[in-house]
């Protein structure tokens, strides 16, 4: 796909990231991706690989409002959505807003905490508002949360139900750099703080406008039937316990589409659908045990199934 | 390691024994079905060429030794000097040379025994080479051993040759080379050693399998089979009319032929023109007679009887008639034969037989069958002509017969002609003296045991006609069983029952009178026999009047002539079979009574079916050749397709100038790179799919093509004029193609 043009405005975003992010030009375009199509993002990562800064670079590039929840195990609903607040002078609650009112929002080791509090996140990424003591706030838009679980601690931790794991577009890996790369970290490193030096590239508006695009971008019946020949696949599969959602075919069909603008097409093509399923649906299906204990992985099973599912190289005949 | 290379080795040798032994079950029948006296040199041969081959000695070393071997089995078996004075290796080269010039002059009868026996060694030599390439190269060898079951098969139906063993034998040997080549086939897909042990638990699994399914198979018990015996179907199929069943080596020569010792079975029609006569009048004519019925058919008692040599204007020397006063019509017939048989048909009553080119003839005093004299010369019998004196039958000479009290009647004559075999079923006799049982003399007799085979229980049929098994008589069979069947079921039936009411009688064969086809310019009848108009029907001894023909045949009727010289009390039917008028004749005449025949007009399956076989059968040799032609055409073409299929198809798309013609074009495109080697896996999608293809070709084409009709496929739009730019990409990449 890297031999493709790029969309020019996106592609300064990316370049503007790409500043203080040395390598994951991918994880890069994966979040924006997301964040492009209104969906949120896992990252289930160790600390210190750059989750923070990523995000961080990519609401500074689009001039949006970043706000950083860590999660605790004390942490208290009220402590993500705001509350409200009886002020004397006026005689009336007045409602603070906590964190979750930002546009960019990093959910810090979403696992650590209650499963009450992480519903009240996980509502607010569905419904796209909060409602606190009986009054809903509407979110601003856009609205994107980018979210990180720690996989290697278990101790204390609320592991996502899957129900849950499904309202994320996008599940993905961090991943080391490798020498060059973080030789080159390490130099950035001594100069300055590079995220304060970032400009933003374009504003929210602007933002808005593109996810307007995004949605006109072409998805023939043909992709269409591809899309649900894939995730009918994983209902399939023998090592499948629980295949993914409708909610994955449209998942993955307008991630595809972002995906598809990001490349300056204005139509999807099967590159795109194979690219992205393996992030689209990985988190969404169960596996059997006995998969499990054979040490087949969910992406494992999703090149199974696209090896199986044959491109559509002719157009349907109806 | 060691130990499982030793195994190997072992394993393989298994595997040339089993593959020896399935080779020798084609040989086993050679020596009962052809002449091949002395198998064991052959299999002398093979176990050597299959030893070598396991040996693997040197290719040199290993054809130098097989040289060697046929040429001194070849110097053995059919030269008298010593295989060391070399003088007759020049012999054999002349032979070799002679023969070869046989063999393209087609004339495989020539070749030579010693030739024969070197073309059998190169085909054995080959089996073994195939046989190697099969068990150790392909380690495949289920085609080979299902043509061995169905060889086998074959000969146990259709010759002499009994197979019960041969095929338990193949079994065992083609399931444990079957199971050992599975047992290579996954090692070598497992990439995997051999371990002796397992070896040894692959092995005895095998062996205990394959000696369940032969026990299995030996205990089960077996149906009979569903058909009738097919031998006697194939047989009336085929078109081999001549009667010189003489063949070589026991294979049975099939089609109207003299051997009638087993009758019954099917036949097919078969309108192939064998004679074209012309005539004054219908009648049938002979070819021969039989006096033995042995309980499944008939024979001659003399085998070689005595012929008698007439040439010509020398009068016909047998007469049948006794009768000196009886009246008769002097006729003559002209007869053309069409096939090449040594004898000719000839009418009643016959006195001379002239033809143009002077030729004599002898007859068979037995058979009395006429064939010509010194064949030799002659390509067959041409065109004759025959007199004779047609005779008029009296009713009166015949009805004088009460018994066998008559001096012609003698001991001998009666032993011959009443023959019936020990086993012949008592109720056959019972039935013919029942059906006798209030008529005086013979001919009356005789007239009723012929009616009774026009009562309606008889069914005149070609097709569904019983085989008498083992322990059946035909007969016996036919009276009281099946009660359908053709000519020989009627006549040998009646004959039988004459005989066995002590008339004498006789089983005659020959030709109805054919299908009229107008009248000739000197006033005669013409009329054509085809092998539909093959015949046999009985002639009944009256010492009064002579050899009487009759005619019991359901549908047909009698034309022989009768002078009713006494007040006759005879019903009407006599008139009927007197006159004979034109009754519906010949052949197929209970299909004429069938109930499909009311629409007779309107199109018939079975006709169309017929009239198909029937042209297929008379012209399939030039349907074979075509459907040879056309096969090899299509292969060749097949097989060359990715030198010429470029050109077609650019030929083809590049007239067309539409832009909906690009997405076929490049589908084409992507069918022909795929013919070309260039595989596209299923999940590969066309970009990377076009990248890796403009990577094999050093260019950026199909990458371009490809992106135009990424458009056409996932926006469903195509730009205008896309097939218009597109094109020369897309007849370069066509080109690239062409191998």
């Amino acid at each position: 796909m890297t031999h493709e043009q790029m969309n020019p405005t996106i592609g300064r975003i990316l370049e503007n990231i790409e500043k203080v992010m040395i390598g994951k030009r991918n994880v890069a375009e994966l979040s924006l991706v997301a964040l492009l199509s209104g969906g949120h993002v896992l990252l289930e990562d160790v600390p210190g690989v750059g989750k923070t800064m990523m995000v961080r670079a990519l609401a500074k590039s689009v001039n949006a409002k970043f706000r950083r929840i860590q999660f605790t195990p004390d942490l208290l609903p009220s402590d993500v959505t705001g509350v409200s607040i009886y002020n004397p002078k006026e005689l009336e609650f007045q409602f603070r807003p906590g964190p979750i009112m930002g546009n960019i929002i990093l959910a810090d080791e979403i696992n650590r905490t209650s499963p009450k509090t992480q519903s009240a996140l996980l509502e607010g990424m569905e419904e796209s508002s909060v409602t606190v003591d009986g009054v809903t706030h509407r979110l601003e838009k856009p609205f994107f949360v980018m979210a990180t679980q720690n996989p290697i601690e278990y101790e204390g931790t609320y592991p996502l139900p899957e129900a849950q794991l499904d309202r994320f577009l996008l599940k993905m890996k961090m991943g080391y750099p490798d020498v060059n790369e973080e030789m080159e970290v390490l130099s950035r490193a001594q100069r300055t703080t590079p995220i304060e030096e970032l400009e933003s590239v374009i504003d929210l508006n602007d933002l808005r406008e593109l996810q307007e695009n995004i949605k006109l971008v072409t998805v023939d019946d043909t992709i269409k039937r591809y899309i649900v020949d894939i995730v009918n696949g994983t209902r399939r599969n023998s090592s499948v316990y629980l295949g993914a959602s409708p909610r994955g075919s449209i998942a993955l069909m307008k991630a595809a589409q972002a995906y598809a603008y990001m490349y300056k097409r204005d139509y999807v093509l099967p590159d795109d659908v194979q690219f992205l399923a393996s992030y689209v649906l990985a988190h969404r299906i169960i596996l059997k045990s006995e998969a499990k204990f054979e040490g087949i992985s969910a992406e494992d099973v999703l090149e199974r199934v696209l090896a199986r599912v044959p491109i559509p190289v002719q157009r349907l005949v109806k | 390691m060691n130990g499982g290379k030793l195994q190997s080795k072992i394993l393989n040798m298994w595997l040339y024994i089993c593959g020896f032994f399935l080779l020798w079950e084609w040989l086993r029948p050679l020596k009962q079905l052809t002449d091949t006296a002395n198998l064991t040199v052959f299999i002398i041969f093979l176990v050597i060429s299959l030893v070598l081959a396991y040996f693997k000695v040197n290719i040199f070393v290993r054809n130098g030794i097989k040289l060697l071997y046929v040429l001194y089995t070849i110097n053995l078996l059919y030269f008298e000097d010593s295989f060391f004075k070399l003088k007759w290796l020049f012999y054999m080269t002349d032979s070799v040379i002679e023969n070869m010039r046989v063999v393209f002059q087609g004339n495989w009868m020539s070749l030579t025994d010693d030739f024969r026996s070197i073309l059998f060694f190169i085909l054995l030599g080959l089996m073994a080479y195939l046989l190697r390439y099969w068990l150790i190269s392909r380690r495949q060898i289920f085609v080979f051993f299902f043509m061995t079951l169905l060889y086998i098969t074959v000969l146990d139906t259709f010759t002499p040759y009994e197979a019960q063993f041969a095929i338990v034998r193949t079994i065992v040997i083609g399931f444990a080379l079957m199971g050992i080549l599975t047992f290579y086939r996954i090692l070598d897909r497992e990439k995997l050693q051999m371990p002796a042990a397992f070896a040894r638990k692959w092995l005895i699994p095998l062996v205990g399998m394959v000696c369940v399914s032969i026990i299995i198979g030996y205990a089960a018990p077996k149906a009979s089979p569903i058909w009738p015996d097919p031998v006697p179907y194939i047989k009336s199929y085929s078109q081999d009319t001549r009667e010189d069943g003489n063949g070589t080596g026991g294979i049975r020569k099939v089609g109207y032929g003299i051997d009638d010792s087993t009758l019954g079975g099917p036949f097919m029609p078969d309108d192939t023109v064998v004679y074209e006569t012309e005539a004054d009048h219908r009648q049938y004519w002979k070819v021969e007679t039989k006096d033995v019925y042995t309980g499944k058919g008939w024979v001659t008692a003399e085998e070689n009887g005595e012929k008698i040599a007439f040439a010509q204007g020398e009068e016909f020397p047998i007469s049948n008639y006794t009768d000196e006063e009886m009246t008769v019509d002097e006729r003559t017939a002209t007869i053309r034969p069409f096939l090449q048989y040594p004898h000719i048909i000839y009418p009643l009553g016959l006195k001379f037989v002239e033809n143009d080119i002077g030729h004599s003839y002898e007859v068979d005093l037995s058979l009395e069958k006429i064939s010509g004299a010194d064949l030799g010369n002659l390509s067959g019998i041409g065109q004759y002509t025959v007199e004779y004196e047609s005779p008029r039958f009296s009713v009166r000479g015949m009805m004088s017969t009460v018994d066998q009290n008559h001096p012609l009647l003698t001991e001998d004559f009666l032993t011959r002609y009443t023959q019936l075999p020990d086993e012949l079923p008592e109720r056959v006799r019972d039935l013919a003296l029942e059906l006798t049982q209030d008529k005086e003399n013979w001919y009356e007799k005789a007239k009723a045991i012929e009616d009774y085979f026009g009562r309606v229980d008889f069914q005149y049929d070609q097709k569904d006609v019983a085989v008498p098994g083992r322990n059946e008589d035909y007969v016996d069979q036919f009276l009281f069983e099946t009660q359908k069947g053709y000519c020989d079921n009627f006549s040998t039936s009646m004959v039988v029952m004459l005989r066995s009411i002590g008339i004498p009688a006789r089983w005659v064969k020959g030709y109805t009178e054919g299908d009229f086809r107008g009248m000739t310019d000197s006033g005669k009848r013409l009329y054509v026999i085809t092998n539909n108009n093959a015949h046999s029907w009985v002639e009944v001894f009256f010492p009064e009047v002579g050899w009487v023909p009759f005619e019991p045949t359901k549908g047909f009727s009698n034309n022989a002539q009768f002078t009713f010289d006494l007040d006759s009390e005879q019903p009407s039917q006599q008139d009927d079979v007197l006159e004979a008028p034109e009754a519906p004749e010949v052949d197929k005449p209970e299909e004429t009574d069938a109930p499909e025949q009311s629409a007779q007009t309107s199109f018939s399956w079975k006709d169309t079916f017929d009239k198909t076989t029937q042209f297929l059968r008379t012209n399939w040799l030039w349907f074979a050749a075509a459907i040879a032609v056309l096969t090899l055409t299509t292969y060749i073409l097949y097989k060359k397709r990715l030198k010429w299929l470029p050109y077609f198809l650019i030929f083809r798309y590049r007239r067309r100038k539409k832009d909906e013609d690009f997405p076929e074009a490049y589908i084409a495109l992507l069918t022909q790179l795929n013919r070309y080697g260039l595989k596209r896996n299923q999940e590969q999608t066309l970009r990377e799919y076009a990248r890796y293809v403009d990577h094999y070709f050093s260019s950026g084409e199909m990458s371009a093509l490809t992106s135009t009709y990424e458009q056409y496929l996932y926006k469903g739009k195509l730009q205008e004029g896309s097939w218009e730019n597109t094109k020369e990409l897309w007849e370069n990449l066509i080109k690239k193609t062409i191998a």
